[in-house]
């Protein structure tokens, strides 16, 4: 049983290109975000940023290519449950993400 | 412990204490600029010295760091090791060099296709940017050196030992992260000199410790797993 045929193990993907690699995304709700910088702060990858001014001050993820890496972390820091990581990345080919389900929080059985 | 009204899941399930740990520690990536007790970093190493290891063989050495100057020093040497990694192989310039480094890339990453995944090939760039910090601020870092003559599989133990210290650290009220690119201080002979470094030990992992800006642990959503459980007989597939 082979779970990647053998055109997915040689091909390494050329990960500056959103037409092979899915990056991390997320959804804020803009009704309740606002624009602290506490998630932009956190982000390991870059990802998000701040604009706006006053109440308009809104988080947003970058638009080219946000490095995100599905970490959740600004999801943790969020005071106000505005934010949280929607897609989880995946590059495809050699590195594409094998046997997964959806995100849930943790579960008692 | 580090307690915090649990949002994400507001019928507060009740977790034992372990598991509450487990769940709500996050890698935090910015720290106050307050020193963590001595006490409390013997404490956190306490809890790695009784990690369960091979053969009890221990295969692992530590290297606490509280010296300010000397981890803004190795902050420095690796973004700056950072620069050179990214000059060699960061294929979006235009031109010759370009070119070049596109095939240094292709080559680098088959044979590392582990240490230059999309992810730290990403970070390597924002490290060398300025975007991204490598030791975060943290006012104490601890190295995990292993043995290499340990038994079985001396890396795995040291992330076992490692693992008991992060998680000790975070029911001390403490947060962490786990910091692979301290390996790169290892690649030179400088660091390897000023701290020792030499057959058999080998440096594996740094971890950062220190008190959090604002609150980031929690629980959080995460992926499930695909889980082939075989009873009775057959076969289930669970996540």
């Amino acid at each position: 049983m082979s779970y990647l045929n053998l055109i997915e193990r040689l091909r390494i993907p050329t990960y500056d290109n959103e037409e092979y690699a899915t990056t991390g995304r997320v959804r804020i709700d803009h009704e309740k975000c606002n624009g602290c910088g506490m998630c932009a702060m956190i982000c390991p990858g870059n990802a998000l940023y701040i604009a706006g001014e006053g109440k308009n001050k809104k988080a947003y993820l970058e638009k080219d290519f946000p490095q995100c890496m599905s970490c959740n972390n600004c999801a943790a820091i969020c005071e106000r449950d505005a934010i949280i990581v929607n897609v989880t990345y995946d590059f495809g080919y050699f590195y594409k993400i094998l046997h997964r389900g959806e995100m849930k929080p943790p579960r008692k059985f | 412990m580090a307690e915090k009204e649990n949002k994400k899941t507001p019928d507060v399930q009740n977790w034992n204490s372990v598991e509450k740990v487990i769940f709500e520690r996050r890698s935090v990536r910015k720290y106050r600029d307050k020193q963590v007790p001595e006490n409390l970093i013997r404490r956190v190493l306490e809890a790695g010295r009784f990690a369960p290891s091979a053969g009890n063989c221990q295969p692992w050495k530590f290297i606490v760091l509280r010296d300010k100057e000397m981890i803004n020093e190795m902050e420095r040497d690796v973004i700056r090791l950072c620069k050179v990694f990214k000059f060699l192989m960061d294929w979006r310039r235009p031109g010759l060099i370009g070119k070049i480094a596109w095939l240094n890339a292709q080559v680098s990453i088959r044979l590392m296709p582990n240490k230059l995944h999309p992810i730290p090939f990403g970070a390597i760039s924002l490290i060398a940017d300025g975007k991204l910090g490598v030791f975060h601020g943290a006012p104490t870092i601890i190295f995990i050196l292993k043995d290499r003559r340990g038994v079985g599989n001396p890396d795995l133990d040291c992330g076992i030992c490692g693992q008991n210290m992060v998680l000790a650290a975070y029911s001390l009220g403490l947060s962490t992260c786990w910091i692979g690119f301290a390996i790169l201080l290892a690649y030179g002979p400088k660091w390897k000199r000023r701290l020792g470094i030499g057959f058999p030990y080998e440096l594996v992992e740094g971890i950062c410790i220190g008190y959090p800006v604002g609150n980031p642990n929690g629980i959080i959503p995460r992926e499930t797993h695909e889980i082939d459980w075989y009873e009775h007989g057959e076969k289930k597939t669970m996540f």
